[in-house]
């Protein structure tokens, strides 16, 4: 109790202290890549409340994502204020988590997985279709952009997202999600109705999802409409989460640091090749790593003490 | 166009869809792998025939006396490296982790693809590509045809096959009952490994019928999801199944072009697949199973 | 009053009926054993009760409502609670999380998840588990486990208990420990449905037992009655004496 105590003021420490950045530095470089790393750890949070504490892999978070950047742009472009249009993004993305989860989360294995990838895959193929072109920022909007706001939308929604699934994993709700994740029918014998669940984690997650893709919207000035749909947004939460390590409050986080400054190094002496190893790495992890870098001293000791077994006879 | 121009279409994305999906679902419905990876095998296989068919003009059905056994050998490859070591774990485990490390396989492939090929599209032109025979009105693309034909022959072969040859009851046995095959003198590593190869083998055909349309390295992921909703539409486990879902699919993918039009392809085939979840989750073609 | 009530219950997997027309009802404060030869379909009449698997034919009554259709979460929170033959720990959570759930949900939770944890922590002093709190579930050994699944199932506060070969694989003094720690329970108010191949301990503790034998009921009585059963002796009973 009193560690978590701790730990809750030394998280808020940590989002004041980002909060006062810009007070520091105006360098560009600084502010794009907190961006980003607000946004993925968003992102890779919103995907572990509903993969790796409620035990449903969602392999089509772009759809969530790209809804949530689709339905913000849309909006603010027309003149609807930034708040509002992030919000509608975020509800979206609800919306399309309902049609998908209704059916799909009342049945088990392989079901949600395909509802999430077929939602995906056919929401990029007709988003670019039906809007094949760019998207660029009216003039007056152009003229104002600044990554100041941009830089303080992203922290509020990191922040946001964490203090909600945060307060949600270690509550009553969260010990429902975690017994529905490690056996559904033992859950329901105790009488957790594992579907309800399921339901609120997928909510909850498409939300955040939403708001980081309304984020994504509100952060570049032109991009190709159906780019926030593509495969990568699929592929880069579950990266992120498995490598930090799943079902962990941190390991996303730890997993975004990861993530961003790897990339970062990456594309620069890369270039596309990048891809393949962050693919590599992916399938190591599955394999070899489970539990991620949360779990690298379990696994250590584990090691080390298997060897001093043998050792010892 | 008229509307039975449109069917027949649908008729021949159809057999396409369920060449794609004939391989997921042997893979899944004997073995319990979930290989999101099956659509990206098949543009990888499609490549195939294009290089084989740019560098030494051989035709994509006959390339595929190379690709074929090319694409098994991928399938032991990973197989021994990545998919055998998930036998330990129970069925849910083994569905998702074998569903993420094939999710990492279609990230690999694609870029690798990329890579190797750039993003833009190919396609394989014959000396019969673009040649209809005319039925009347209708006019049917003899690739058109082949793809039907294939279809039939790849998956009713594959249920003889599994139904009445000794190997074909041995990979069946295994998959009904993995210790009471081992009883039966059944060598159980061997008939796995066999059954997977088979599987991603499979994804050959479908790259041949599809390096006659277009490939590019981003389609890998469109097929597998078609492939996917098709095993949705038949029901887990089942064979002959998968080519009327394809054909379902097909048809009812051409009925929205015909009504709504091309962009909303996609979400025809969603919504069928949501109306199926929800109304006979167990599948269309599979009688209700226990539980 | 009956506390359960069980009318003509019958559940067939494809050709074969593994529980055919099976009646018999449970009253409060009791303990009743459920016996038979392997595959006579205990297991299948727990899953039945706990909504697990749907009858194809027949009637459960719990407190005089009908329950038959009930959803496995609607069952454990009208009061009913089980363990499984083959062990279920949620094996990613630790041994207190597992407890905690049943506290959390089940018939009656506990109103903060202060409360919840401190329940589960003195449920699992009373069972035995007090120095495995933070032990992740599954790589506690088996007899941990099964104690674990007990002390899950009574965080839910059952007023019915349903037992699935709780002993199989204790030593016998483990046993008695669990006879005395049962019969205790039950005076406390928990009536319970005992299914055990250990027939001595079951038979020390239980007030009725009933018998099944290829999915249908043939024999009910006390365990003094069954003991003497002809029918009794020559499908089951007779394997155990000489076993
Ligand atoms: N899900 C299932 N599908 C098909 N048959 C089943 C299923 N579950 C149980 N059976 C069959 O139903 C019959 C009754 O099984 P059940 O598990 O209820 O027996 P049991 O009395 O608990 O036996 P044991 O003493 O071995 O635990 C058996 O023949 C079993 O093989
Ligand atoms: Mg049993």
């Amino acid at each position: 109790m009193v560690e978590r105590k701790k730990g809750l003021v030394l998280a808020a420490a940590v989002i004041v202290a980002l909060a006062l950045v810009p007070f520091f530095t105006v360098r560009e470089y600084v502010f794009s890549i907190l961006c980003m790393l607000f946004l993925y750890v968003t992102l890779s949070q919103s995907w572990n409340i509903l993969g790796g504490y409620t035990g449903q892999i969602n392999v089509g978070q772009a759809a969530f994502f790209g809804m949530g950047a689709l339905v913000a742009r849309l909006l603010w472009v027309a003149g609807v204020p930034f708040y509002l249009s992030i919000l509608a993004g975020g509800l979206g993305s609800v919306i399309l988590a309902i049609i998908i989860g209704l059916p799909a989360l009342k049945l088990r294995g392989h079901y949600f997985a395909i509802g999430t990838l077929a939602v995906a895959t056919i929401a990029q193929i007709t988003v670019g279709n039906i809007l094949p072109g760019i998207s660029f920022l009216p003039a007056q909007q152009m003229a104002t952009y600044s990554l100041i706001p941009r830089y303080y939308v992203f922290l509020i929604i990191m922040a946001a997202a964490l203090a909600v699934i945060y307060f949600t994993v270690n509550s009553r709700v969260g010990l429902g999600m975690e017994a529905t994740r490690d056996d559904e029918e033992a859950a329901q014998m105790v009488g957790v109705n594992t579907f309800k669940y399921k339901m609120i984690a997928f909510l909850i997650s498409s939300f955040f999802a939403g708001l980081a893709g309304g984020g994504f919207a509100y952060f570049n000035a032109s991009y190709y409409w159906y780019l926030p749909f593509t495969l990568m947004w699929c592929f880069e939460p579950i990266l992120i989460v498995f490598i930090g390590g799943v079902g962990s409050f941190l390991g996303p986080v730890i997993g975004s640091v990861c993530y961003v400054l790897l990339k970062e190094l990456f594309a620069l002496t890369l270039g596309e090749a990048n891809l393949l190893i962050f693919g590599i790495v992916f399938i190591l992890t599955i394999l070899f790593f489970p539990k991620g870098v949360i779990g690298l001293p379990a696994k250590l000791r584990q090691l080390f003490y298997r060897r001093g077994n043998v050792v010892g006879r | 166009m008229e509307f039975a121009q449109y069917i027949t279409y649908g008729v021949i994305n159809g057999s396409l869809y369920a060449l794609v999906a004939i391989g997921l679902a042997l893979i899944m419905g004997i073995m319990g792998i979930f290989n999101i990876a099956q659509g990206s095998l098949a543009m990888i296989a499609a490549y195939g025939s294009v290089l084989f068919f740019q560098h030494m003009k051989i035709d994509p059905f006959v390339s595929l006396a190379l690709t074929l056994p090319g694409m098994f050998l991928v399938g032991v490859f990973m197989y021994l490296t990545m998919f055998m070591s998930m036998n330990k774990f129970d069925p849910g485990q083994k569905l998702r982790n074998s569903m993420l490390v094939s999710f990492g396989l279609v990230l690999i492939m694609e870029t690798l693809a990329t890579i190797l090929w750039t993003a833009n599209e190919r396609t394989v032109t014959t000396a019969y590509s673009g040649t209809v025979m005319a039925l009347g009105d209708l006019r049917i693309p003899y690739t058109g045809i082949a793809t039907i034909i294939l279809a039939i022959v790849v998956i009713f072969g594959l249920h003889f096959f599994l139904k009445h040859t000794t190997f074909g009851k041995s990979i069946w046995a295994v998959s009904q009952d993995h210790d009471c095959a081992m009883l039966m003198g059944i060598n159980v590593k061997r008939t796995t490994l066999v059954a997977f190869g088979l599987g991603i083998a499979l994804s050959a055909f479908a790259g041949a019928v599809v390096s006659l349309h277009t490939v590019s390295p981003a389609v890998g992921i469109d097929w597998t999801n078609k492939a996917l909703i098709l095993i949705v539409l038949a029901g887990v486990g089942s064979i002959n199944g998968i080519l009327f879902a394809g054909l379902l699919l097909g048809i009812v993918e051409a009925l929205g072009v015909y009504l709504v039009g091309v962009h909303y392809t996609g979400v025809v085939g969603l919504l069928i697949f949501i109306i199926v979840l929800m109304l006979r989750p167990q599948g269309l073609f599979v009688r209700k199973a226990g539980v | 009053m009956d506390l359960l009530k069980v009318e003509n219950l019958s559940k067939s997997f494809g050709a074969l009926w593994a529980v055919n027309s099976v009646s018999f009802s449970v009253a409060e404060g009791e303990i009743v054993g459920l016996i038979g030869p392997n595959g006579s379909g205990k297991s299948t009449v727990f899953h039945l009760i706990t909504g697990l698997l749907r009858a194809n034919k027949g009637k459960i009554s719990y407190q005089g409502k009908d329950i038959t259709r009930f959803k496995p979460y609607q069952v454990s929170r009208s009061g009913i609670a089980r363990t499984f033959q083959i062990v279920r720990p949620f094996p990613e959570m630790t041994t207190l999380k597992n407890v905690m759930v049943g506290r959390a949900f089940g018939s009656s939770s506990a109103r903060s998840m202060h409360d919840t944890e401190d329940d589960a922590r003195r449920l699992l002093d009373l069972t035995g588990l007090a120095d495995k709190v933070s032990a992740t579930a599954g790589h506690l050994g088996l007899v941990y486990r099964k104690k674990l699944e007990l002390a899950r199932a009574l965080a839910t506060k059952p007023r019915l208990l349903l037992l699935d070969e709780v002993m199989a694989g204790l030593n016998p003094t483990e046993m008695m420990e669990t006879v005395e720690f049962l019969k205790g329970l039950r005076n406390t108010g928990v009536t319970m449905i005992v299914v055990e191949h250990v027939i001595k301990a079951l038979f020390s503790m239980t007030d009725r037992v009933v018998v099944l034998n290829a999915g249908e009921k043939i024999a009910e009585g006390t365990p003094h009655e069954i003991s003497r059963n002809e029918e009794v002796i020559k499908v089951y009973l007779g394997d155990y004496e000489h076993a």
